[in-house]
C-alpha cells in the first residue's frame, strides 16, 4: 500500500511537529499545491476573487470564513468539482488542471465533502473503494478490499463494529471517520475536509479530530474547512482567512490570537495573502 | 409485577450474549453469536422473516394453491406449464431489477418484446431467413432500443419515466409498422423449439429424464456451497448470522423444492429450454449485479446519486448500459414470447412491464433505488406466476385475477415498508 510508504517516512520520528521539522530543512519548501489568483464566478457572483492559497506537506491548513465567504467553492475547485474562470493551479511546481474528480483523484487529491459522499446502502467495504474498486479476473476482490479496509481503519484508529456494516447502521460518527477513511484508499497527497464535525457530538468531534491529526502525520497536506474555531486551533498549524471571496489574512495557528482572527472573518481588519516563509 | 424483572432479566441476559466481544462459556460452542431464547424468537420474527419473508410467501402460496386446485398445480405438466408461460416476464424482471436497482424504471419492455418479435418474424416467415439469424436480428433491434433509451436517460437527462413513456408508444407503433397491423405465423421448427423445445434423455432414464436430475442436484449443491461459503464469511466478521438449525432448515427447504421440481418436470416432457435460457441468465446477472464493478456502481446510483458522482462513478455511462442491458434482455423475451406464440401479433407484450415491475417489487426492490437482487425479482416473479396460474386453474374469473394480483402486489409493497420502518425504530 502506497499509505504504508507514506508512514515509513515517519517511523522513529515519534511526534509529528518533530517529523514536520525535519521535512522543514531537508527539501526545498515547495507546496504540494498552489493556487494562484483564483477566480469563479457563478453568473452575478463573484464566488472567488484572485485567491491565492498553499498547502505543503505535514501540515493542516485551516480554511476559515463566514458563511458564502468561498471556502466550499475553492474546496470544489481544488477537488475538480468546479472548474475556475481564471487563475493557475500547480502541483508541486507543475500547472495541472483538475476536470473532474476523477481527475483530482489521480492527482492525489481526496475531498471529504459537506454532504458526506456515501451510500446508505452500501457496506463500509464497498463505500471505501467506490469508484475505485480493485478487481481480480474482471470480478470485484472482495476479500483483499476488505483487508485493506481493516487495515486503514486501523491506523485511524476508528471504532467500526466490522468492514461488512451497512453505512445505514452507522452513527454520524462513524460515518464521519469512514469518509474520512476513505480519503486514504490510493495514494492521496492532500485531503480536504469541508465541515468534518458540522453534525457531531463533542466525543464524535474529538474522534474526527484525532484522524485529522493522524492524517498529518501520516504526512499528508490536510485542508480543513471549518465554522468552528476551536477545532480549527485545536489541529491547524496556519489559518487562512476568506471573506467575500478574497483573501483576507494568514495566521500561525499557535500564535496569532482568536481576537485577530475573528476580526478578519468579519471584516473588521483587511489583510491579503502572506507568502511563504512561515515556520522560520 | 414480579414478572418484569424476571422479564427484563431475560433480555439483558440475551443482549449480553449476543455481544461478540463477551468471553463465551464453554457449552456455547463456537457460534460467534448465541442468541437467548429471547432474542432468538424476535430474531425469527423480524430479520428472518424480513430476509427469507419472500420465500416463505412463496412456499405458502404454492400450498395454497396445491391445496386448492387438489395438487393440480404441482403436476408434471401444469409446473412445466408455468414457466413457458411465464418465462419471459423473468426474463425481463432480470433487467428491470436492474434499472430499478439504480433508481429507474422501465415502461417500454412490453412494446420491445413486440417489435424485437415482429421483426424477428417478418425476417423468418415472411422473408424466409434461417431461424438464427432473426433471432440475431431481433436482439440487434433489442441491443439499438436499449441504446435510444439509454442516450435520452443517461446523456440528456430525462427521467426515465418519460423516456420509457415516450418508447412505449414509439415502439408498439413501430411493431404496428413492422407486421402492417397483421399477425404472422407460424414460425419454422427450430425456432419454435427455443421456447417450446424440451430437452429430455440425453443421458436416458426410462420416462425420468436422468439429465435434469443431475442437473439440478448440481445446481442444489453449488447453492449450498456458496451459502455456507457465505454464512462461514459473516462469521469471520463477527456478523448475526441465522441459527444453524434454521440455516440447514433453509437449505434442506431449497433442496426440497427445487428437486420437487426436477422430478416433475422429469417424468413430464423433459427439461424445457426457456429454463435453460433462465438458469445461465440468473446466474450470470446473479454474479454481474454483486460480484462486478458495474453492479457495485449500479448499487451505489441508485443508494446516493451524487455521491456516486462524487467518487467518480461514471455515472452516464453505468445508466446508459443499464437500458442497452434491459434492451437486450427484452430482446431475448421477445425472442422465446415469439418462439412461444409461434407467431407475432401486433398487440403482444401489453402490460408485460406492469408484471416485471411487479416482480421486482415483490421480490424486495426499494421503490427509491440502491435495494434488490436478482433473485429476489425471480421469486417474485414466480409468486405472480403460480398465482396467475393456479388461479386459471381453478377457473376464477379473470377480472378476479386482476384485482388479486393488484392487492398482493401492494401487501408485499406495504409489508417490506413496514420492516423497514420496525428494523429502523429498533436500532
Amino acid at each position: 500500500m502506497p499509505v504504508e510508504a507514506v508512514r515509513d517516512e515517519t517511523i522513529g520520528v515519534p511526534d509529528g511537529e518533530q517529523a514536520r521539522q525535519t521535512m522543514t530543512t531537508t527539501t526545498t519548501r515547495t507546496p504540494l499545491l498552489a493556487m494562484r489568483q483564483i477566480c469563479k464566478r457563478f453568473n452575478a457572483v463573484e464566488a472567488l476573487v484572485d485567491v491565492d492559497f498553499e498547502v505543503y506537506a505535514h501540515e493542516v491548513v485551516a480554511l476559515v470564513g463566514d458563511n458564502g465567504a468561498g471556502k466550499s467553492t475553492l474546496a470544489k475547485v481544488i477537488s475538480g468539482v468546479l472548474q475556475p474562470d481564471s487563475g493557475l493551479i500547480e502541483m508541486e511546481g507543475e500547472t495541472v488542471a483538475i476536470p473532474s474528480p476523477s481527475a483530482a483523484h489521480d492527482l492525489g487529491v481526496a475531498t471529504v465533502f459537506q454532504d458526506l459522499a456515501l451510500c446508505d446502502n452500501l457496506d463500509v467495504t464497498a463505500n471505501l473503494f467506490l469508484g475505485r474498486e480493485m478487481t481480480g479476473r474482471a470480478l470485484l476482490a472482495d476479500a483483499q478490499m476488505e483487508d485493506a479496509a481493516k487495515k486503514i481503519l486501523r491506523d485511524l484508529s476508528s471504532r467500526i463494529p466490522s468492514v461488512r456494516t451497512q453505512l445505514r447502521d452507522l452513527s454520524a460518527g462513524q460515518r464521519q471517520s469512514v469518509a474520512i477513511a476513505r480519503t486514504l484508499i490510493g495514494s492521496p497527497r492532500i485531503v480536504v475536509l469541508d465541515e468534518p464535525t458540522a453534525s457531531l457530538s463533542v466525543a464524535q468531534t474529538a474522534e474526527v479530530l484525532t484522524h485529522i491529526q493522524g492524517l498529518r502525520d501520516l504526512g499528508l497536506g490536510v485542508v480543513l474547512i471549518s465554522h468552528n474555531m476551536n477545532d480549527v486551533r485545536a489541529v491547524s498549524d496556519r489559518i487562512e482567512v476568506l471573506r467575500h471571496g478574497r483573501n483576507n489574512g494568514s495566521f500561525d495557528a499557535s500564535s496569532a490570537s482568536y481576537e485577530a482572527i475573528l476580526a478578519a472573518i468579519t471584516g473588521a481588519t483587511h489583510q491579503g495573502y502572506r507568502s511563504v516563509p512561515r515556520f522560520a | 409485577m414480579n414478572a418484569i424483572p424476571a422479564l427484563k432479566d431475560v433480555f439483558t441476559r440475551g443482549q449480553r450474549q449476543s455481544d461478540p466481544d463477551t468471553p463465551r462459556a464453554p457449552e456455547q460452542g463456537g457460534e460467534p453469536r448465541v442468541v437467548g431464547a429471547v432474542d432468538a424468537l424476535r430474531d425469527v420474527f423480524t430479520r428472518n422473516l424480513r430476509q427469507s419473508g419472500i420465500y416463505i410467501a412463496f412456499v405458502a402460496i404454492i400450498g395454497l394453491f396445491a391445496w386448492l386446485t387438489d395438487g393440480l398445480l404441482l403436476s408434471p405438466d401444469n409446473v412445466t406449464n408455468v414457466f413457458l408461460q411465464y418465462g419471459y416476464i423473468l426474463i425481463l424482471a432480470i433487467g428491470m431489477v436492474i434499472v430499478i436497482i439504480a433508481g429507474h424504471i422501465d415502461l417500454s419492455v412490453g412494446s420491445v418484446v413486440a417489435l424485437t418479435g415482429a421483426v424477428s418474424a417478418t425476417f423468418v416467415i415472411k422473408q424466409g431467413h434461417p431461424s438464427w439469424l432473426g433471432v440475431l436480428v431481433a436482439l440487434g433491434v433489442g441491443l439499438l432500443v436499449g441504446a435510444w433509451q439509454g442516450f435520452w436517460v443517461a446523456f440528456v437527462g430525462i427521467p426515465a419515466f418519460i423516456v420509457t413513456l415516450a418508447g412505449m408508444l414509439l415502439f408498439r407503433g413501430m411493431t404496428l409498422r413492422v407486421l402492417h397491423n397483421i399477425s404472422l405465423s407460424p414460425f419454422p421448427t427450430d425456432y419454435h423449439n427455443i421456447a417450446g423445445g424440451f430437452i429430455n434423455g440425453v443421458l436416458g432414464g426410462n420416462g425420468y429424464d436422468v439429465f435434469t436430475l443431475v442437473v439440478a442436484a448440481v445446481g442444489i449443491a453449488g447453492y449450498a456451497y456458496s451459502q455456507l461459503r457465505n454464512r462461514r464469511g459473516r462469521i469471520r466478521y463477527q456478523q448475526s448470522v441465522e441459527a444453524f438449525p434454521l440455516f440447514v432448515l433453509r437449505l434442506v427447504l431449497v433442496a426440497v423444492v427445487v428437486m420437487a421440481l426436477a422430478w416433475q418436470l422429469a417424468h413430464s416432457r423433459g427439461l424445457p429450454v426457456v429454463l435453460i435460457i433462465l438458469g445461465i441468465l440468473i446466474m450470470t446477472y446473479s454474479v454481474i449485479t454483486t460480484k462486478t464493478v458495474f453492479g457495485r456502481h449500479v448499487y451505489a446510483i441508485g443508494g446516493n446519486l451524487s455521491a456516486a458522482q462524487l467518487s467518480g462513478v461514471k455515472v452516464k455511462k453505468v445508466n446508459f448500459w443499464i437500458f442497452v442491458n434491459m434492451g437486450f434482455l427484452a430482446a431475448v423475451a421477445g425472442v422465446v414470447f415469439s418462439s412461444r406464440s409461434n407467431g407475432s401479433q401486433p398487440a403482444a407484450g401489453q402490460m408485460f412491464e406492469l408484471d416485471a415491475i411487479a416482480a421486482c417489487f415483490i421480490g424486495g426492490a426499494s421503490t427509491t433505488g440502491g435495494v434488490g437482487r436478482v433473485t429476489g425479482a425471480m421469486v417474485g416473479g414466480l409468486i405472480m406466476g403460480v398465482m396467475s396460474n393456479g388461479m386459471q386453474l381453478m377457473g376464477i374469473d379473470q377480472s378476479v385475477q386482476q384485482m388479486i394480483k393488484g392487492l398482493v402486489l401492494l401487501l408485499a409493497v406495504a409489508f417490506d415498508i413496514y420492516n423497514k420502518r420496525r428494523a429502523g425504530a429498533a436500532r
